[in-house]
């Protein structure tokens, strides 16, 4: 996000002064990112610092300031921020230019207004708003946060490859033991609170109960810091009417609540794994618990009214029962593309019990439809895209246009190369039949030796999951290869734990300055396959151990598969190689970042010389894909390396020369422009 | 560039054998010049395979068929490059050099620098081309002075003191070839800035690392020392064997200097040698001022004296008498051990003088058409009176001097740019008018 608005600031610099001076472009984030109070941006976790702004800002805390100035802190720069939206003049507070979220921090320090909700505010100003897909496809924030945005507004999902994964996260819950615990404790809380309420101002309560008689939505019209998280359902398929009779007053609302958790905790108690349709489970809850599909349909938007009602400020608190009734609403709603799997422990731990209920989305279309359907023009890129028409059979839409780019390089700066056999010439695999294989080991672990002694600086390596990373590297330690390593770069490992991977990350990128040199071992589909860039000295090559497949025992992942071959008719298979080989086009593209940029890319793997494997990668790689570089052992791999790595270090031109010419001057533009007016 | 050419040759001989009764006419000439060229040259089956690499002299042509390479013109289009080069970076004509250069070669002998990639080995290779440097060196800046260093076991060492002698600094070189542990770059830059510190102020403080290894394993931060470096304007330049290292590159950016990375060796030894012309001076860091100098004089025949630099009994003719103390030394260039002048030959001078001079590069020229211009044999090169048609009728190119509009042929060229220093055409247009 920081990245493509410090992109946007140099393309603005570009443009004639008159033009960049009228465009507003910002980065919107959570508070967590954005807050600049000194003790709520203290907070550790997102929740918390949400709560610790609402216990700031909520608008009966300010009422209640109003008439107690002294006991009850409210936050400063939220305060200027709502004098100057009352005047109207929160367009000069921000004139127009490119906002990172820094920019903004520092703004709201400077002159005392809170970022947060001046970005939130000036959304609807910007000419570019740069935020997270969250904001757009999960129904819950996109209904606050983007409501503003017109139709004619371009939307751009950029790096997109991984969007229908998203889609379905956004509407995919899951139920732990520790949620329901958690919703017992907040039922309990809540009903205190009823109590309480009753005996000092009754009249709360009555005015929601004729309020939802009324029908009344009760969002539209409330304060801006009120806002909380919107219905999980998407917005054409809530039902505009009044909460049902017997859940409006509070204490009845309670009770079902009450016994739809303790329903979902009897079917935790389960030993078998189970897998059912919403249809039968929506049966169930009302054979069982007496709540019927329009009840829990409600859950949501009853529960919403009621913390308001409740004046509750610290929802971290309570969102236990929020992921209960978000539970409750999207099963109540949805018959079609979901189902519910309970496993009481996971797969690949059966001793340990962790049951879990888990609702979950297999159609990625659902979510992003609202989004084709609201804005005129939606774009989807992605340097990893392929096969580029898988796309739109899994997101169930017509693209007008569908194109595929080549990148046009100045020389031969990136070099892929299949690796499928050790320097013994026995094939290499992550297979599940081979992957403990001694051999196997020692062949990966004598490539990642002879990379190291032959490429200088950073060397990234993604392998297949925590546990075969753990597994192989325990075995490396073991023959001692890995103290070989040692000898020419230090190794550092990426963790689940997030701090601890940035330390590492924050190490591996000084010893690749001071030239000492290092290799990181990371996971494909982990944060650092994602998000981590690797370019020029930090990653000059990359080595993709295995083909990261998807678990393919795991009960989402079968259900989701049967779903696709049933509704889109895309097979098992095709869609478990496209979704293994756009994580490791992923992993591999983070080493390659501009042209003046050079790395070579590895695949280890013997899977990925056979045809159905190497079509699905994207045609920038492909392109540059020799037949030569195909079935390579680790020797030939090593031979091609170093030649590689003299070539690249050799002064190059930048404008190109030739035939391929990537750097166009204003002759070329005004030539080009002649061409296509002639065609 | 021998094993290249051999190469393409050997090759060809097993083509024209084969298909000599075909093409008979064809490859008459051809064959002639092989037989009668040079002796026995081994064919492409007797060498051995190892050392010689005769897969690298060919290339594919369009339609697939495997070609030699034309070395000869592919030598003299890099050279031309490199000419060029040099000329544009000195094209406002009246560029400051530093004739008087203080040059550290640090040589890497760590474990990377045993790896076979070259042949014999990095190592061999290197020591190899460090002799042709020093003796090229020396022969271009007669003013100036080496020191060797070596890096390995993280450590650094200093094989030689600073001198003016090529044989000595190539004797101690040769003696220490052996290779273990890692380097360290930060090392061999401590090293070398406390005895650069010394240096007088109108010397041209110069490291030039021959770097082995992939990564440098240091004590502390190297960041400080090249920011120490930069400040006592040592220029920091870096030839790598393997790949292009990003603290190299750093190094050399910091402090005014090149990094290039070799392809092999005949790469290695071209990128070495640009090095031995003297490079121009940054105008900070050439402080204009006088320098005293002692021109000695040879001692008479007769004279017997005790030499400064070995304390042994010399005759008056094997040394030279520094005009202001009158103590012997050994030989020239050098600082006077007892009164610390600056000695020098004048010859010595005058052949720094063409840095500052340089003949203009030469206009290329292709004559297509050569018969065109009627008498057979047509232009003749104006160095070496050849004429520049080629037995094998390929491309006749020459070049042409700006100044007098003579021409020459490419050997010619590379001679006098390389070692005459002047143009025949242009000096004999004067001494005629």
């Amino acid at each position: 996000m920081e990245k493509t608005l410090a992109e946007l600031r140099l393309l603005f610099a570009h443009l004639p002064a008159a033009a960049s001076r009228s465009l507003l472009a910002l980065g919107l984030s959570s508070r967590k990112n954005l807050c600049v109070h000194p003790q709520a941006s203290a907070a550790a976790a997102r929740d918390s610092v949400d709560t610790a702004c609402r216990r700031l800002t909520a608008s009966w805390v300010r009422d209640r300031a109003a008439s107690d100035p002294d006991s009850t802190p409210l936050c400063d720069f939220f305060e200027s921020f709502d004098r100057a939206a009352a005047a109207g003049d929160l367009a000069s507070y921000m004139p127009p230019g490119v906002y990172t979220l820094a920019d903004l921090r520092a703004l709201g320090r400077d002159r005392g207004i809170c970022p947060y909700f001046l970005a939130r505010q000036m959304v609807k100003y910007a000419n570019v708003v740069v935020y997270s897909y969250q904001y757009l496809i999960d129904p819950k924030v996109a209904s606050i946060v983007s409501r503003e945005m017109q139709k004619e507004c371009v939307v751009v999902f950029d790096e997109a490859h991984n969007i229908d994964n998203v889609c379905i996260e956004a509407l995919s819950v899951s139920i732990r033991k520790q949620t329901l615990e958690g919703a017992e404790r907040n039922l309990r809380r809540i009903s205190q609170e009823i109590d309480r309420f009753k005996a000092t101002d009754a009249n709360r309560l009555r005015a929601e109960y004729n309020r939802l008689v009324d029908g009344l939505a009760q969002r539209g019209n409330l304060p801006i810091s009120d806002a909380w998280l919107a219905n999980p359902a998407l917005p054409e398929d809530i039902l505009k009417e009044a909460v049902p009779g017997n859940i409006r007053r509070a204490e009845h609302f309670l009770a079902v609540l009450r016994r739809l958790v303790r329903f979902l905790d009897g079917r935790l108690e389960t030993e078998n794994v189970e897998n059912e349709m919403p249809v039968a489970f929506v049966a169930s809850i009302h054979s069982q618990a007496g709540i019927d599909q329009k009840m829990l349909r409600f859950c949501y938007d009853r529960l919403h009214s009621l913390m308001l009602t409740l004046e509750i400020t610290d929802t971290d608190e309570f969102m236990h029962i929020q992921t209960i009734c978000d539970f409750a609403t999207l099963i109540g709603t949805y018959t079609r593309g979901f189902s519910i799997i309970i496993e009481p422990y996971d797969e690949r731990m059966p001793d340990i019990r962790d049951p879990v209920i888990q609702l979950s989305c297999h159609d990625a279309s659902l979510a992003i439809q609202p989004v084709f359907e609201r804005f005129q023009t939606v774009v989807i890129t992605s340097g990893t895209l392929s096969p580029i028409d898988l796309y739109p059979r899994l997101l169930n839409f017509n693209p007008v246009i569908s194109r595929s780019f080549t990148m046009s390089l100045t020389r031969d700066c990136i070099c892929p190369m299949v690796l499928t056999r050790g320097s013994d010439q026995l094939p290499v695999s992550t297979k599940f039949d081979m992957r403990s294989d001694p051999g196997v080991v020692r062949n990966y672990g004598r490539l990642l030796l002879e990379m190291a002694s032959a490429v200088p600086d950073g060397i990234v390596c993604f392998f297949v999951s925590y546990s075969y990373m753990d597994g192989i590297v325990n075995s490396w330690n073991e023959m001692g290869i890995l103290q070989d390593i040692m000898q020419h770069k230090l190794v550092f490992i990426e963790t689940p734990d997030v701090v601890e991977t940035t330390l590492a990350l924050d190490n591996y990128r000084k010893a690749c300055d001071c030239g000492r040199g290092a290799i990181f071992f990371s996971v494909a589909r982990g944060k650092v396959a994602e998000g981590i860039d690797f370019d020029r000295h930090y990653g000059r090559l990359v080595i993709m151990f295995g083909v990261p497949f998807q678990y393919t025992l795991s009960r989402i992942l079968l259900a989701r598969l049967e779903y696709l071959r049933e509704t889109f008719q895309i097979k098992e298979g095709d869609f478990l190689t496209f979704d293994a080989l756009r994580q490791a086009a992923q992993c591999v593209g983070r080493v390659i970042r501009s042209k003046a940029d050079y790395g070579m890319m590895i695949f280890a793997d013997k899977r990925y010389s056979r045809h159905d494997k190497r079509s699905k990668l994207p045609g920038w790689i492909l392109s540059h894909l020799h037949d030569a570089h195909l079935n390579l052992s680790t020797d030939m791999a090593l031979h091609i390396a170093r030649e590689f790595l003299r070539r690249m270090a050799q002064p190059y031109d930048k404008t190109g020369s030739g035939g391929n010419k990537t750097l166009l001057t204003e002759e070329d533009l005004q030539n080009m422009a002649q061409d296509a007016m002639e065609m | 560039m021998y094993g290249v050419g051999g190469g393409g040759g050997g090759f060809n001989a097993p083509y024209t054998a084969s298909a000599r009764r075909r093409n008979h006419e064809d490859d008459e000439e051809e064959e002639e010049e092989e037989e009668s060229g040079e002796g026995r040259v081994l064919e492409a089956w007797e060498r051995a395979y190892a050392d010689d690499r005769s897969w690298e002299a060919l290339q594919e042509d369009e339609s697939g068929l495997l070609r030699p390479i034309d070395t000869k013109t592919l030598v003299h289009a890099q050279y031309r490059r490199r000419l060029l080069l040099r000329s544009a970076a000195s094209a406002a004509a009246r560029i400051q050099k530093g004739l008087i250069r203080y040059l550290y070669i640090v040589i890497d002998l760590s474990r990377a620098a045993s790896e076979m990639d070259y042949r014999p080995s990095r190592m061999a290779v290197v020591a190899k081309y460090a002799e042709v440097f020093i003796r090229e060196f020396f022969d271009q800046n007669p003013l100036s002075h080496v020191g060797i260093v070596t890096m390995k076991d993280g450590i650094s060492h200093r094989l030689t003191e600073i001198g003016g002698s090529p044989e000595s600094q190539i004797k101690a070189l040769m003696g220490k070839l052996e290779c273990s542990g890692e380097s360290s770059l930060q090392n061999a830059l401590e090293l070398v800035h406390g005895y650069l510190d010394q240096v007088p102020s109108y010397g041209h403080k110069e490291v030039l690392f021959l770097y082995s290894a992939l990564n440098t394993c240091d004590p502390g931060d190297i960041m400080e020392t090249i920011a120490k470096c930069k400040k006592s304007k040592i220029r920091c330049s870096v030839i790598g064997l393997a790949a292009e290292i990003f603290i190299c590159k750093y190094l050399c950016e910091e402090t005014g200097g090149s990094y290039t990375v070799a392809l092999d060796e005949s790469h290695f030894k071209e990128l070495l040698l640009e090095h031995a012309p003297p490079p121009p001076a940054i105008a900070e860091y050439a402080a204009a001022n006088l320098i005293k100098m002692g021109f000695p004089q040879r001692g008479a025949e007769d004279l017997i004296s005790i030499c400064s630099c070995h304390k042994k009994i010399k005759s008056g003719a094997e040394g030279y008498i520094c005009p202001r103390c009158k103590v012997n030394v050994c030989e020239l260039p050098t600082e006077c051990r007892t009164c610390g002048l600056t000695l020098v030959s004048s010859p010595h001078l005058a052949r720094s003088y063409h840095h500052l001079f340089p003949v203009q590069p030469f206009d290329e020229v292709s004559s297509v058409h050569p018969n065109r211009l009627g008498q057979k044999g047509g232009q003749k090169c104006y160095g070496c009176q050849q004429s520049f048609i080629n037995p094998d009728s390929q491309s006749s190119l020459h070049v042409r001097c700006p100044k007098c509009n003579q021409h020459f042929c490419l050997d010619c060229d590379i001679y006098i740019h390389e070692s005459l220093h002047n143009c025949p055409g242009c000096e004999s247009q004067r001494s005629s008018s």
